[in-house]
């Protein structure tokens, strides 16, 4: 690929991640969140996507984007409150991006109304005068001309190797950014000990003692030359002090305190904004700090436990004594060579004040002491610092595939070799089983693993829910929040793909069924806006969504008529609530009057279940008349691997789903009745359930098995149907890795999948599901109907 | 007149693409040495481990921005006459003079040519080879 072109395509991927942080920093803010940090996030993921358009040449992109970011820049320099309204300006202006970063991305067009319809929505939440400072109302000039500014850049002379004393005077510079000067005159005294100086019993803590006697002290090391712990000489000098002494006093009142050690150390006292002279002084000695760039290079900086010892405190406290204490804290710990941190510490904690600095000047100057912002702000700073520990990398999700993939034939292969070995007759305590053993142990480590690798968090189809809602609540004229809870829960990659047509049906149903209109909500006394749910979480080993909203419930005398009219229950059923509002999963169902355009064409929930049940889900509704309901989905975590019981049928071996088994049985030939002749029941504990060949139903042979020959396997399908499958014999118990069928051939009915045995012979997977519903109906189900 | 491959170069943005464009028009005006960083801090300890001569770096970074960069950068003995050279999104003037009170060597306005890399450049070291 050309590299500019990959590098496009870089910035398409990060844009992705720049939207959701915008999206869910957004949503916060819509929450009532005005925390700089949030608005900061939002304003940079803006920036950045201008930024990167910018360098693509996608005009439309920029223009949008500046709008947008100019809003946002007044946002953030607290010019612009945030408001309720201001916020879902924000958020269909956020859509409105996604959809220019999409097309950008494809080369496809925008709706131009809808983006001039946006950019005046934006512009008309800037007062005039100032849109028109901003020169917001000339359609965003975005280029960003390369003004002068009469800045004059600052030569460097690559010859000079940047190590000696530095030019910039950086205590001017630190108290110029921070406070306003002090009006005494400042002393800046630069103080190196030889190692004269120790050998003669002298202590640099009593000399910096002393100095504090005279006014205020501001010490700073510098541990810069401390060597590594194995090239550290005991006897040797490694450290220097920089301190700023405020007070009137005279530079020979300051000198006199060196007055013992003058000729053991190197010295400087200069008034605060005038060159050191240190540099020319000690030329002859400038090996210690010529050589201050590989000290810094080999110095053993443990920068991570600095950063998280910085993060908490925020004060630079390493830097700066407060004056009423004793001096001699720091330097009295500085003779260990560990102190070469402190300096990186105060270099951090440095640089995030000036960051702050910068915050706070870019803000109107609001004092806010509100606690909760303050936790709020603690836990993001806690919850970045773990993000920070765990460094990510990003992979071609090829190479992820192949990987499963490859992984997927280790199993099969350990497998089989373990067989092979078995079968060999060689003895379970003999090196070569043990050895096997071990290799079946790592072989289930490293599927595990890679399993893990193909876990994401869900978060990839919730980020796209709230504009669904949004544009759905819209469309029907409901007032609607959406509130998403367990976006981190992880589940295999195949299943995220297919979670989100399921969910986008349950949202739509909720707030177009679920979710009465704001005058009936507020008739019933509710407060206008609804609330749905989105929810995940693990249980049992599987995924569960749960989509709740607290609307007005299941109309159950409503649900029931409708199904006694379709024919759907004999009139004078007994059901349970329960049963009843599970009864909108039935096939032909739709308790919607007006087919809206919103919950389908006609597709009733039957097809949401199907596809849930496609994926090896199930699905059930609870719901209370006036207070809402909640859809529950249950998925597997993986659909690449799969708990099977092997069993064979016709001479072929097969694999049911362990999780469709529950129990099995010899069946006794007087349980076994015909029905019409030739449909097989078998009574289980007096409950009387089809009893499906297996061998039959899928084609292997035309004769039955005689059922007193065979085990009946009585399963249950996700639908909650259940059948007893006849089959010869139950092999054992297997972990099978699944491959898919339809990939390789094509889909055959009541077969899900295809898996390779140990002993290198496929076998074919049961769709349990199938083949329960086949003969519960007797009839050709109706394949694939669409769903939402 | 120093030779471009002579220039050890660190890119700090928390875009990869930037990165990745900044390299590329690096490496287009035959600048080869460089590394690059995710954020400010990043950057800060990749100087620390290894100097360079030039910082090029983006304004609007996470954890530690740009001027944060600059000023522990500055503060900091062995690194304090590294060239740096602030990236910002527009011609932001406030942003601008702080980064001068700061001790930027140059700044660069997005989007740049590799031309205006250049120049922006041979404005803090001279005339490249």
């Amino acid at each position: 690929m050309d590299p500019f072109e990959s590098i496009k395509a870089t910035f398409f991927q990060e844009c992705e991640e720049l939207l959701t942080d915008m999206e869910s920093g957004l949503l916060a803010m819509e929450q009532g969140d005005d925390d700089s940090e949030t608005i900061n996030a939002v304003f940079r993921a803006v920036h950045s996507v201008k930024g990167g358009a910018g360098a693509f040449g996608l005009e439309e992109l920029i223009r949008f984007a500046h709008v947008f970011e100019t809003v946002l820049d007044e946002m953030r320099s607290g010019k612009l409150p945030l408001t309720d309204e201001v916020a879902k300006v924000l958020l269909r202006a956020s859509d409105v991006l996604a959809d220019h970063v999409a097309a950008a991305r494809s080369g496809g067009g925008v709706d131009e109304g809808r983006t001039v319809g946006m950019i005046a929505d934006l512009q008309g939440l800037i007062d005039q005068d100032r849109a028109n400072e901003l020169g917001l109302n000339d359609h965003g000039d975005a280029s960003g001309a390369d003004e002068d500014f009469g800045f004059v850049p600052v030569v460097l002379s690559l010859d000079e190797p940047a190590t000696d004393a530095p030019d910039v005077d950086i205590a001017a510079l630190l108290s110029a950014a921070a406070e306003p000067a002090a009006a005494t005159p400042t002393w800046k005294v630069i103080f190196r000990p030889r190692a004269e100086m120790y050998a003669k019993a002298n202590e640099s803590a009593l000399v910096l003692r002393e100095l504090a006697r005279l006014g205020d002290v501001e010490v700073s090391l510098d541990a810069s030359g401390v060597p590594a712990l194995d090239q550290l000489s005991a006897e040797a000098a490694y450290l220097t002090w920089t301190i700023r002494l405020s007070g009137d006093k005279s530079e020979a009142e300051v000198r006199e305190v060196f007055e013992f050690v003058e000729d053991d150390c190197d010295l400087t006292v200069v008034r605060e904004g005038e060159a050191p002279e240190m540099a020319a002084a000690d030329g002859a000695e400038s090996d210690a700090s010529a050589s201050a760039v590989e000290a810094a290079a080999a110095a053993p900086l443990d920068l991570e436990a600095l950063l998280a010892r910085v993060a908490p405190t925020a004060e630079p406290a390493p830097l700066e004594i407060p004056p009423a204490q004793p001096v001699a804290a720091a330097p009295v710990a500085a003779p260990a060579p560990a102190p070469a941190n402190l300096d990186v510490a105060g270099l951090i904690a440095l640089a995030e004040k000036a960051s702050q600095d910068h915050a706070q000047a870019a803000q109107t100057p609001v004092a806010k002491a509100d606690p909760k912002v303050d936790q709020k702000a603690e836990a993001r700073a806690g919850s970045g610092a773990a993000t920070a520990a765990t460094p990510t990398i990003r992979v071609d999700l090829d190479r992820v595939d192949r990987l499963i993939n490859a992984v997927g034939e280790l199993v099969i292969q350990q497998a089989m070799l373990s067989q092979r070995v078995f079968e060999s007759g060689l003895a379970r305590s003999s090196d070569v089983a043990l050895g096997l053993e071990d290799l079946e142990l790592l072989t289930r480590e490293i599927q595990d693993s890679v399993m893990a690798i193909r876990a994401q968090p869900v978060k990839s189809v919730f980020q796209r829910m709230p504009r669904l809602v949004r544009e759905v609540a819209d469309m029907v004229g409901k007032k609607v929040r959406l509130v998403m809870d367990g976006e981190n829960t992880e589940v295999d990659k195949t299943v995220i793909e297919r979670l989100s047509d399921p969910i986008t049906h349950m949202l739509r149903n909720a707030i177009d069924h679920g979710l009465e209109t704001p005058e009936e909500r507020e008739a019933g006394g509710k407060g206008a806006e609804g609330t749905v749910r989105l929810a995940a979480l693990h249980r049992g080993g599987r995924i569960v969504i749960e989509v709740q909203d607290d609307g007005r419930g299941i109309n159950r005398p409503r649900v029931r008529g409708i199904a006694v009219t379709k024919g759907l229950i004999a009139e004078d059923a007994v059901l349970s609530d329960d049963e009843i509002d599970n009864l909108i999963f039935l096939p032909g169902f739709s308790t919607a009057d007006v087919v809206s355009d919103i919950s389908g064409r006609g597709v009733g929930m039957d097809v949401v279940k199907r596809s849930i049940q496609a994926l090896g889900g199930r699905i059930s509704i609870t719901s209370e008349p006036g207070k809402g309901s909640k859809f529950s989905m249950s998925l597997p975590l993986t659909l690449a691997v799969l708990d099977g019981m092997v069993v064979s049928a016709a001479d072929q071996t097969l694999v049911a789903p362990l999780s469709n088994i529950v129990e099995s049985l010899t069946p006794r030939a007087e349980d076994v009745h015909l029905i019409g002749g030739r449909d097989a029941v078998i009574c289980i504990r007096d409950t009387f359930v089809p009893l499906i060949d297996v061998g039959v139903a899928l084609g292997f042979r035309d004769t039955p098995l005689p059922p007193a020959s065979g085990v009946a396997v009585l399963v249950e399908s996700e639908g909650g149907g259940k059948a007893a499958l006849l089959v010869e014999a139950i092999q054992g118990q297997r972990q099978v890795v699944i491959k898919s069928l339809e990939a390789n051939y094509q889909h055959i009915h009541g077969v899900a999948a295809a898996t390779i045995l140990g002993d290198g012979r496929v076998a074919l997977i049961l769709d349990v599901d199938a083949l329960v519903t086949t003969s519960r109906r007797k009839s050709p189900r109706i394949e694939k109907r669409m769903a939402v | 007149m120093p030779a471009a491959a002579a220039i050890k170069t660190l890119i700090a943005d928390d875009q990869q693409s930037m990165r990745s464009l900044i390299r590329t028009s690096l490496n287009a005006l035959g600048i080869n040495q460089t590394r690059e960083a995710a954020d400010g801090e990043d950057a800060l300890r990749a100087l620390l481990a290894q100097p360079a001569n030039l910082v090029i770096t983006d304004f609007n970074m996470p954890k530690l921005d740009g001027l944060g960069l600059l000023r522990a950068i500055r503060a900091h003995g062995p690194t304090s006459k590294t060239a740096v050279i602030m990236l910002t999104g527009r011609a932001d003037r406030e942003l601008v003079q702080r980064a001068v009170q700061f001790g930027v060597n140059n700044y660069l306005v997005k989007p740049f040519t590799t031309q205006t890399l250049k120049e922006k450049i041979e404005a803090v070291f001279g005339p490249l080879e």
